[in-house]
């Protein structure tokens, strides 16, 4: 408990300074969001109304502090383009990016696991370098690319598949799975060498272990004690590595959303920092980034419980 | 992905030389009800309200959502909308005669009161980018449920035109207040158009559907349209073909010739009102030698830009005022073709900087520009910004070139005057000529359009020979959607009204 | 994309006495591959202007879009009739500075913060770390956009980008292997006696740092090229009409259904690129790690 405790006060400063960090960021950027909300009816008192409107008048720190201060206390803002409140705005596409992460995620399981178990068994083989060499290839192909040659082929041409958009899984399970079935693939191919690296190394380990050896000697077949008995406890790291791209699944997102024009947080990320509508890109990065600490401290707290050798005193 | 530049460059990409005004209305047979009709739009709305809207998209769905007082036909006349007739003889007491009988969405009725309380809402709200649309109109006064009477401070030629647009969209302020803060983003009940708002999931889609009581009657044709924000023209055109989208408002430039030979697709356009081109900065060097400036609007080839960067869809520009408008005028052609001979004896071996962003398509513009300039002696530098960046420099005079394009005004005066009266809101290069701005300000000012007319030859003539502005291109507005969508009606001003469309 | 293979790297355990590259080669036949296509590389980028069998920025509009097998243009033009293969190969000539650039900045810029906190200790450790994790909490690449729009859009502003979103990842290296020298008794004895710290850098840090440095830079090399990518895809790196391969898709992907070759040589291109480095970093991590070992 005092463990959890610690480490929560330590996402303090972490925190202090995330906020300090993209505030800066994005209000030194070049650019005026009076002169983007405004377009093409830019005048000059439109454009001092609207300084006035998001309190870009005052000082830098004062500005600041009111954001940081409303934060605190549970207020996100508005966005400055849309007038929609940060928090909604975030939530409202949160599902869209958790759909695509979580499909993404398990793609890269589904192609993850059995080959990295195979190479695993079959060390050294030709089997493990072919396998090794194909997740390897997966991190290496710019997922962007992946996308368009995805969309091009499957969607434009061969019309298997619809063009991005987004369809709530609870409005309509099977439009949704077609939906998200090519993005997942752009986005979750970048894992398999990861998950793969992670289901390979831990089996070697487990298959060293004694009590595979014993299982062995009693006869169990190779198969099943692989299956079985191994495979449940080399995933145990892998459980570890998952976790911690939970946490990062707002962030892989935002090529992959923009390709497909899928209406997620990563894509509103962006398209806040290209209109400098600086609440959601503030709101966005925070969020982002708490994500990431909570997903690192469960990952921690996980891993202690399922691997007992490991305590946090 | 590359976001489309607001409204910037969008007639850049958008598509096809057409012949003169009208657009004919698409496809014969008899209409058909029912059905619904999906349009990508190629960047994202921040405002379903009128009165703080400042996109070129959001106007494009109001038109289908709320009434305004005046409306356009294909050939950018004013005719009537909730105004029926109108009586303009005394230049500050517009009398107008407003349509009986129309309701809101929310069942509330509109009527002279309405007008007012509408018109007060633009001029006075504290989020309102209207206040300078409505600058000349005092007061109005309601004389009952179907008369009002705008006073004005100052004649106001433009006055008409404006509101057709935004400031002259009415909505229901009982729907305004039930909307509260969140009005913008949901602004249920609150139109009188032929369709009404549903719902708006940001990023993703803006559902519509059918007003059942509207005033025009047996319109609309269609049961709901769904807007789809697909912010890059290649997906358009990938989505188009896909089925996903029924209408693309623009697709890249280089795809329409392979759409128009397509037979499952529609294309086809009028010319835009619109102007495209660069600002030469006259505050500061090199451009504050007009010969300069001159040595620039002579080496640039109009034509070859029109055929490389454009794929010939749409004109070449000779100056502000397209061939849609009434002030067009044919016989302005200064800077014709290219002449690198007679731009080396303006002005030649200095150098300048342009501004622009990393849109492909203005990045190839840029280079075909540096080539043709090059030619002349004149070295042009490619300063390429994102778009933010560009955007403050430009607005701050912060440039030497500054590739900057309008999407036009139904007037011509909202083509000319911000851009080139001293000190006008878009007058980025610090121009300044008195007798320019005493044309503008007659033009403004008087009724007769055919002195107005004069007063806009005068004042192109002298801004295209004093060259802060290079104009290279006119734009089209065009019809791209699949063959089942019928009775679409070209408008100049690229906005796709959907009351009279209907789906086979 | 992210940065995570890094994490992987940053576990690798420390051994005292660095293997030298050549014999790793010898030993491990991954890291011969890697080694022979990463300097495979370099060479084209070195050799590029002169192998090129055109200027790759010469416009020639006439013979735009030519496909690949073209007399003189063997993997034909785009679409302003620019020679393809001598923008590919030219392009080289751009990924990878921007790997050594932004590795560079990584390394440099996370080994100071590394080897202070991990020297000095105590609270400067305490702050100097926390400064770490709010860099790693920060969405990577949503920080490399923030910074690259906030630099303005070009290749060198797109490699600080990335080298600072690096940074981390160093730091943590060194940190911990800083921290793990110093509990060793021969480092204690030598500070006892006197030894200047540079010295005890140069001669214990270093030489222990060089194994896992090695693995993390060819991973974030191959990190670095896929985000430069991906900026240029966004319209945030190198400009036109720099040969940039990410440049070369994003506006070859515009022609995907008539002329597919212009956005998939570059797309194989960078492929072929990080796939190099990644399996050289794969492959060293492997033949240092002595539980992998076969």
């Amino acid at each position: 408990m005092s463990y959890i405790l610690r480490r929560l006060v330590l996402m303090l400063p972490v925190a202090f300074l995330v906020t300090v960090g993209v505030f800066m960021l994005i209000h030194l950027s070049p650019g005026d969001p009076a002169l983007i909300i405004l377009g093409e009816d830019r005048n000059p008192e439109a454009i001092a109304q609207v300084h006035q409107e998001l309190g870009l008048d005052k000082p830098l720190y004062a500005q600041y502090l009111i954001w940081v201060g409303h934060i605190i206390h549970g207020d996100w803002g508005r966005s400055i383009t849309t007038h929609e409140p940060v928090w909604n705005a975030i939530t409202d596409r949160l599902p869209a990016t958790l759909e695509l992460g979580i499909a993404a995620l398990l793609w890269s399981l589904v192609v993850a696991i059995p080959l990295g178990t195979i190479a695993a068994v079959r060390r050294g083989s030709a089997a493990d370098r072919i396998a090794t060499g194909v997740s390897v290839a997966g991190v290496s192909v710019p997922n962007f690319f992946i996308g368009i040659v995805l969309i091009y082929v499957l969607s434009v041409s061969a019309r298997i598949f619809p063009f991005g958009g987004y369809v709530p899984i609870t409005q309509d399970p099977w439009e949704s799975l077609r939906h998200v079935i090519l993005p997942a693939i752009a986005l979750g191919t970048a894992g398999t060498a990861i998950n793969m690296r992670f289901t390979r190394s831990s089996m070697i380990e487990v298959l060293n272990h004694d009590y595979i050896r014993t299982a062995r000697a009693k006869g169990a077949s190779w198969r099943r004690v692989v299956f079985v008995h191994a495979l449940k406890n080399a995933l145990i790291p892998v459980v570890t590595i998952v976790g911690l791209q939970i946490g990062g699944i707002i962030e892989g997102a935002v090529v992959t959303e923009t390709v497909f024009t899928w209406p997620g947080v990563g894509r509103l990320a962006v398209e806040s920092i290209f209109n400098r509508d600086y609440t959601v890109v503030q709101g966005v990065v925070l969020l982002a980034a708490f994500s990431y600490m909570l997903a690192n401290l469960a990952v921690d707290l996980v891993y202690g419980w399922l691997d007992p050798r490991i305590s946090y005193a | 992905m590359r976001r489309v530049a607001l409204g910037f460059i969008l007639v850049m990409l958008a598509a096809a030389c057409g012949g003169g005004g009208g657009g004919g209305n698409g496809g014969g047979g008899t209409p058909k009800n029912g059905g619904t009709a999906t349009i990508a739009l190629e960047s994202e709305l921040h405002t379903l309200d009128p009165m703080d809207s400042s996109l070129l998209v959001e106007r494009e769905v109001f038109y289908n959502m709320y009434d305004s007082l005046f409306t356009i036909d294909s050939s950018l006349a004013i005719k009537p909308g909730l105004v029926k007739t109108w009586d303009t003889s005394d230049p500050l007491n517009y009398k107008f005669t407003l349509q009986s009988g129309v309701k809101y969405h929310d069942g509330t009725p509109f009527n002279g009161a309405s007008v007012k309380a509408n018109i007060e809402r633009y001029k006075t709200g504290a989020t309102s980018r209207r206040k300078s649309d409505l600058s000349s109109v005092k007061s109005v006064e309601v004389t009952d449920d179907t008369h009002v009477i705008f006073h004005l401070g100052k004649p106001d030629s433009t006055l008409l035109a404006t509101l057709v647009d935004r400031a002259g969209m009415m909505l229901s302020l009982d729907a305004v207040s039930k909307g509260g803060q969140n009005f913008s983003l949901a602004p249920a009940g609150a139109g009188s158009g032929p369709f009404e708002f549903v719902e708006w999931k940001r990023n993703d889609h803006l559902t519509l559907k059918k007003n059942p009581s509207y005033w025009r009657s047996g319109l609309p044709y269609l049961d709901g349209v769904t807007y789809r924000a697909i912010p890059d023209v290649n997906a358009i055109l990938a989505a188009l073909k896909t089925g996903d989208i029924d209408i693309a408002r623009v697709i890249a430039s280089k795809d329409v010739a392979s759409l128009k030979t397509d037979s499952n697709f529609i294309y086809k356009d009028v010319p835009a009102i619109g102007f495209n081109g660069f600002e030469l900065n006259a505050g500061t060097s090199p451009f504050n030698d007009p010969a300069k400036r001159q040595a620039v609007a002579l080496a640039i080839d109009r034509y070859a830009i029109l055929k490389d960067i454009q794929f010939n869809i749409g004109v070449v520009a000779y100056g502000p005022i397209p061939p849609s408008s009434w002030a067009f005028d044919s016989s302005e052609k200064i800077y014709d073709h290219a002449d690198a001979s007679k731009a080396k004896s303006t002005a030649t071996g200095f150098t300048f900087t342009y501004k622009t962003t990393s849109d492909p398509v203005n990045q190839q513009l840029a280079q075909l520009m540096q080539s043709e300039l090059s030619a002349a002696g004149i070295t042009m530098q490619i300063q390429t910004e994102e778009f933010a960046t560009y955007q403050q420099e430009c607005a701050n005079h912060q440039f030497q070139a500054c590739g900057v394009s309008w999407s036009g005004r139904i007037d011509p005066d909202g083509n000319i005057y911000a851009w080139w009266h001293t000190g006008g809101s878009f007058n980025d290069s610090l121009y300044s000529n008195p007798q320019v701005d005493q044309w503008l300000e007659d033009a403004r000012t008087t009724a007769d359009q055919a002195k107005r007319k004069q007063d806009y030859d005068n004042a192109q003539k002298q801004i295209v020979q004093d060259a802060p502005y290079v104009f290279t291109t006119f734009g089209v507005s065009a019809q791209i959607s699949d063959t089942k969508i019928h009775g679409f009606t070209l408008y100049p001003d690229l906005m796709i009204r959907m009351a009279e469309v209907w789906k086979s | 994309m992210s940065n995570a293979p890094a994490i992987v790297a940053a576990g690798t355990p420390i051994r005292r006495r660095p293997i030298a590259l050549l014999e790793l080669a010898q030993r491990n036949r991954g890291v011969l591959v890697g080694l022979v296509f990463v300097g495979a590389l370099f060479l084209i980028a070195l050799v590029s202007p002169i192998i090129s069998p055109h200027d790759p920025i010469a416009t020639e509009p006439d013979n735009a879009y030519l496909p690949p097998l073209s007399p003189g243009h063997v993997l034909g033009t785009d679409e302003l009739g620019r020679d393809q293969i001598s923008r590919v190969l030219w392009g080289a000539r751009v990924s990878l500075p921007v790997a050594l650039v932004a590795v560079a900045v990584g390394l440099v810029g996370g080994g100071v913060l590394g080897l202070l906190s991990g020297y000095a200790g105590g609270l400067t450790d305490l702050l100097l770390m926390r400064v770490v994790d709010a860099l790693l909490a920060f969405p990577a690449l949503i920080l490399a956009i923030a910074l690259v729009a906030a630099l303005g859009p070009s290749l060198r502003n797109a490699m600080i980008a990335i080298g600072i979103v690096a940074i981390p990842v160093y730091a943590r290296l060194v940190r911990a292997v800083v921290l793990q020298l110093k509990q060793m008794e021969f480092v204690m004895a030598t500070r006892s006696l006197g030894a200047s710290p540079i010295r005890l850098i140069v001669r214990h840090l270093i030489p222990n740092l060089m194994n896992p440095i090695l693995v993390q830079i060819s991973l974030s090399a191959g990190f670095a090229i896929l985000a430069e990518a991906v900026l240029s895809f966004l319209g945030l790196g190198a400009q036109p009409p720099t040969p940039d391969w990410g440049q070369m898709i994003t506006t070859g992907r515009t022609f995907l259904p008539n002329d597919p070759w212009l956005a998939i040589v570059p797309g194989i291109a960078i492929s072929i690129t990080v796939y190099s480095f990644n399996l050289l970093g794969d492959s060293l991590r492997d033949a240092l790690d002595p539980r992998l070992r076969s």
